[in-house]
C-alpha cells in the first residue's frame, strides 16, 4: 500500500496488449487473466461459456424436427428469429469486446470497457425471455378468458348466502317416437299450465359416424305462470334423468311477459337411454319459477369457509405454541454466548446451528408433505409440518436474541450480592422477554399465513377447502375462502406489527 | 480500611491489566483513580466486588481477604459494596421502582425475588432512596424512558438501597454531559460526606478530580504512577497531570461558574 512500485509491477501484463487481444478471441478472457485482471477474465469467460452452452442447447431443442446438423440451425432461426439473432450478436460482441477490452487490459488503461457486461446482460435476458416461455401477446390477447373467473373470486358474495325458494311450475308430457302423443291434462283455472307442440317427437341422436343428428324441433307455451319472471326449464328422461337442455350451448331461460305467459322453440334434447331400450318413451318437460323468500342465510360454502378458517387459526396457534415449547432448550444449545465455554459445548453449537438451519430452509409445504404420509390427511399433519419449521425458526430467532442480551444490568445485578437465580429474574428475563414475544407473535402470524397453503397438500385448515373448490372451478366458493384468507392475514399482520412496536 | 496488597490480574488473553498494585483506603474517603482508558482503573474496581476474580494479592477488609473468598460467601461482601458504572446499567425493561429494588436481592430470598415481590419496608426506603436523587415522579416509568442524568441516579438509589459503606463508580460521568457530570459528582459527595460512605471512584477530567478528590491515584499501563491528596492534586499543573496521563490529556473546560455559563 505504501509505495506504488510493487503495485505497477504486480500488474505488469504477461503479454504484450496485441497478443492478449488475440487470445482472447480465441478463448474470451484469456487475454484478461494473462493481463493479470484474473476475476474480470474469468468472469467474461464463464458468461460467455454459459451463454454459448444454454443458447447451444435451446438451438437444438427448438430446431429438433429438422434433419441433424444445419437444417437443425436453419430450422430454429426460422421459428424464433429474434431470438437467436440477438443472443447471436450478444455472444459476437462479448467476443469481440471482450478481446478490445483485453487489449485494454493489456495496456494499462486505467479504465477497461465496460460495454462487455452490458451485453452480458442482454444476452441472459434474452436467453430467460425464449426460456421461461413468455408470451406476452398471448396474455394481452386472452385477458378476456380471465375476467369470469377473477370476477367471482372478487365479489363472490353471491354465492355466501341462500334462501328458501318456491317453486312455481307445471309440466308437459313427451313422447319419443312415432306419434300421437300422450293426452294433454285438462286446464285449471289459475294454475300455471305447460304445453308442448307437438307433443311427440325424435330425441337428438348421434350416427354411427359421431356425427350429431338433431331431433324434432318443438315450441314451449306457457301460461298463467306469474309475470316479467325468469323460468328454468327442465328435462326428465323416462328413467328418471334429470337435466336442463340447452340451446345453442345456453340453458334455457325464459321470460314470462306481463300476462305471464311465454313462447319458445327448442330441440329435443340427445338420448340418454341405451339404444337397445324399448317401449313408450314418455318424457317430462317442466318449467320452474324460482323465487327466494324469508331471509338470507349463510351458504353452505360460507359455513365451511368459516369453520375451516377457525381451524387455519388453531392449526397456526398449536403449531406456534408447540413450536415456542420446543424451540427455547433449542435456543440456549444454538447461542454462541451461553455454549462459548468449552470445545465440547462449542461442538453442540455449531451442530445444533447446522441442524436449524438445514430445517429451516426446508419449506413448511414440504414438511407437510412428509406429515402427511406420517399421521395422515388433515389438521395434525398441518401442526406437525409448522411445528418443525417454528422449531427451526424461532430456535434461530431466540438464540440470536439470546446472544444480544446486554451484559451491563447482568453485571450491576450481580454486584448488588443477588444470587444466580435472582440475577436471572432480574437481569436475564427482562431482557430476553421483549424479543420472545415479539418473534413469537411473528411466528404466529406467519404460521396462520402458512397453514392457509399448507391445505393444498392435505394439511387441513383452509387450503384445503380452497384447492377442492379450485379444482371443481367453484370459483365463488373459492373467492369466498380467498377473501377470509385475506381479511385474516391483513388484520393478524396489523395485530402482529402493533403488539411489536408496543413491546419494542 | 480497606488495603489492596500486591494485586495482579492478567486476562485468559495474556493482557497484563494490574501489576502487584499495593494502596488503602480510609474510611469515609473520596478516592479517585485517575488513568488513561485500559490503564487498569475498572478491572481495579471489579475486582474490588469480584466481578472479576484477580489472579493474585489480596483485598482486605475488615480482616476478609476478599480476594480469597469462595463465590458462595462473596453475597455478604458484595451487598455491601455499592456499584455506579459508565453505562448506567440500569435492566431498562423494568420499572424505576424495580430497579432500584434491585439494590435489596443481596437481602432478599430467592423465592420472592421470582414474582418481584419486596417487603414493605423495602418499598418505602426505595421510595426515600428516590426522593434523594429527586427522581420520585418518575418512580413508575419504565428506566428506558430516562435521561442519561436521570438513569445514573436510579443508578446511585439502586447502590444507596444496598446500605453500602462502599461505593465503586466506575467512570460514572463519562457517558454524561458536564453539566450532568457535576451534578452525579455532587451527589455521591453527599453520600461521601452526610453518609460516610467510602467512594472509589474513576474519573477522566482533571477538573473533576480538583473538584471532589480527597486522595488520588493515578494507575498506568495497570501500576500506581500517582498518589496524592486531594490538596496535591489542586496544586497540579497541566505538565505534572500529563506525565501521568500521557500526551493525550485534556481538560473540560468544567467548575461551577464555567459550567453555569456553558450551559446557557
Amino acid at each position: 500500500m505504501s509505495s506504488p512500485t510493487p503495485r505497477t509491477a504486480e500488474r505488469t501484463p504477461l503479454v504484450p496488449a496485441p497478443v492478449a487481444g488475440v487470445l482472447s478471441i480465441v478463448v474470451p478472457g484469456l487475454g484478461q487473466v494473462l493481463s493479470r485482471q484474473v476475476q474480470r477474465g474469468a468472469l467474461i469467460f464463464a458468461s460467455a461459456a454459459t451463454m454459448a452452452a444454454i443458447f447451444a442447447t435451446r438451438i437444438a431443442d427448438l430446431g429438433r424436427r429438422a434433419e441433424e446438423g444445419w437444417p437443425t440451425v436453419v430450422r430454429a432461426f426460422e421459428r424464433r428469429p429474434f431470438f437467436a439473432v440477438v443472443v447471436l450478436l450478444s455472444l459476437l460482441a462479448i467476443w469481440l469486446i471482450g478481446a478490445w477490452d483485453a487489449y485494454r487490459c493489456a495496456k494499462e488503461r486505467r479504465r477497461p470497457v465496460t460495454g462487455v457486461f452490458l451485453f452480458v446482460l442482454l444476452g441472459f435476458f434474452v436467453l430467460g425471455w425464449q426460456i421461461s416461455e413468455i408470451n406476452v401477446v398471448k396474455m394481452i390477447r386472452e385477458a378476456p378468458e380471465a375476467l369470469p373467473p377473477l370476477s367471482r373470486v372478487l365479489w363472490p358474495w353471491e354465492a355466501a348466502f341462500e334462501y328458501e325458494t318456491e317453486v312455481l311450475g307445471a309440466e308437459a308430457k313427451i313422447l319419443a317416437g312415432e306419434g300421437p302423443g300422450p293426452e294433454r291434462p285438462p286446464v285449471v283455472e289459475g294454475q300455471p299450465y305447460l304445453r308442448s307442440e307437438p307433443n311427440f317427437g325424435r330425441l337428438s341422436q348421434q350416427d354411427e359416424n359421431n356425427r350429431p343428428v338433431l331431433g324434432t324441433r318443438i315450441t314451449v307455451t306457457g301460461f298463467d305462470f306469474a309475470p316479467n319472471a325468469a323460468t328454468e326449464i327442465w328435462w326428465t328422461d323416462p328413467i328418471g334423468n334429470e337435466f336442463r337442455p340447452r340451446e345453442a350451448g345456453e340453458y334455457i331461460i325464459v321470460t314470462t311477459d306481463d300476462n305471464g305467459e311465454f313462447s319458445f322453440e327448442m330441440t329435443m334434447p340427445y338420448q340418454l337411454t341405451p339404444p337397445s331400450a324399448e317401449g313408450p318413451f314418455l318424457h317430462t318437460l317442466d318449467a320452474r319459477q324460482i323465487t327466494e323468500v324469508g331471509r338470507p342465510r349463510p351458504s353452505e360454502a360460507l359455513r365451511l369457509t368459516v369453520a375451516r378458517m377457525i381451524e387455519t387459526i388453531f392449526m397456526g396457534m398449536m403449531a406456534t405454541a408447540f413450536g415456542i415449547i420446543f424451540s427455547i432448550p433449542v435456543s440456549f444449545l444454538a447461542a454462541r454466548n451461553i455454549m462459548a465455554g468449552s470445545r465440547l459445548t462449542m461442538a453442540i453449537y455449531f451442530i445444533t446451528r447446522t441442524i436449524l438451519n438445514i430445517v429451516r430452509s426446508i419449506e413448511p409445504l414440504i414438511w407437510a408433505l412428509i406429515a402427511v404420509v406420517w399421521v395422515g390427511l388433515g389438521p395434525f399433519a398441518g401442526i406437525v409440518a409448522l411445528t418443525v419449521h417454528s422449531i427451526a425458526a424461532l430456535g434461530k430467532l431466540y438464540s440470536e436474541a439470546i446472544e444480544g442480551i446486554d451484559p451491563g444490568p447482568i453485571e450491576a445485578i450481580q454486584a448488588t450480592g443477588a444470587s444466580r437465580i435472582q440475577t436471572i429474574m432480574f437481569g436475564v428475563i427482562p431482557q430476553m422477554i421483549s424479543p420472545f414475544i415479539s418473534f413469537s407473535i411473528y411466528r404466529w402470524d406467519i404460521n396462520v399465513r402458512m397453514s392457509t397453503v399448507i391445505g393444498l397438500v392435505g394439511g387441513g385448515g383452509i387450503g384445503f377447502l380452497l384447492v377442492q373448490y379450485i379444482r371443481l372451478l367453484d370459483y365463488r366458493s373459492a373467492g369466498i375462502a380467498v377473501w377470509f384468507i385475506a381479511v385474516t392475514v391483513a388484520i393478524l399482520d396489523y395485530v402482529s406489527a402493533e403488539i411489536r412496536n408496543r413491546l419494542m | 480500611m480497606l488495603e489492596f496488597k500486591e494485586l495482579s490480574k492478567t486476562y485468559d488473553d495474556g493482557t497484563e491489566a494490574l501489576k502487584r498494585v499495593s494502596f488503602d483506603v480510609q474510611d469515609g474517603e473520596f478516592l479517585v483513580i485517575i488513568g488513561l482508558s485500559g490503564s487498569g482503573k475498572s478491572t481495579l474496581l471489579r475486582c474490588t466486588n469480584r466481578l472479576i476474580d484477580p489472579t493474585s494479592g489480596r483485598i482486605v477488609w475488615n480482616g476478609v481477604d476478599i480476594a480469597a473468598l469462595p463465590p458462595k460467601e462473596l453475597r455478604p461482601v458484595r451487598r455491601r459494596i455499592g456499584m455506579v458504572f459508565q453505562h448506567f446499567n440500569l435492566v431498562k425493561r423494568l420499572s424505576v421502582m424495580n430497579n432500584v429494588l434491585s439494590g435489596r436481592l443481596g437481602y432478599t430470598d430467592n423465592w420472592s425475588s421470582m414474582t418481584y415481590r419486596f417487603s414493605k419496608e423495602d418499598r418505602d426506603n426505595a421510595m426515600k432512596s428516590l426522593e434523594r436523587v429527586g427522581l420520585t415522579a418518575q418512580a413508575f416509568k419504565r428506566a428506558s424512558e430516562l435521561s442519561g442524568g436521570q438513569q445514573q441516579r436510579v443508578g446511585i438509589a439502586r447502590a444507596l438501597m444496598q446500605e453500602p459503606e462502599i461505593i465503586l463508580a466506575d467512570e460514572p460521568v463519562a457517558s454524561l454531559d458536564p453539566v450532568l457530570a457535576h451534578t452525579i459528582l455532587g451527589y455521591l459527595e453527599r453520600l461521601n460526606r452526610e453518609d460516610k460512605i467510602t467512594v472509589i471512584c474513576s474519573l477522566h477530567y482533571l477538573d473533576l478530580v480538583q473538584r471532589y478528590a480527597t486522595r488520588v491515584i493515578g494507575l498506568r499501563d495497570g501500576e500506581v504512577v500517582y498518589r496524592g491528596t486531594g490538596e496535591d492534586i489542586r496544586r497540579m499543573t497541566d505538565a505534572e497531570f500529563k506525565e501521568i496521563y500521557g500526551e493525550e490529556a485534556e481538560r473540560v473546560s468544567a467548575g461551577p461558574a464555567s459550567v453555569q455559563g456553558g450551559a446557557l
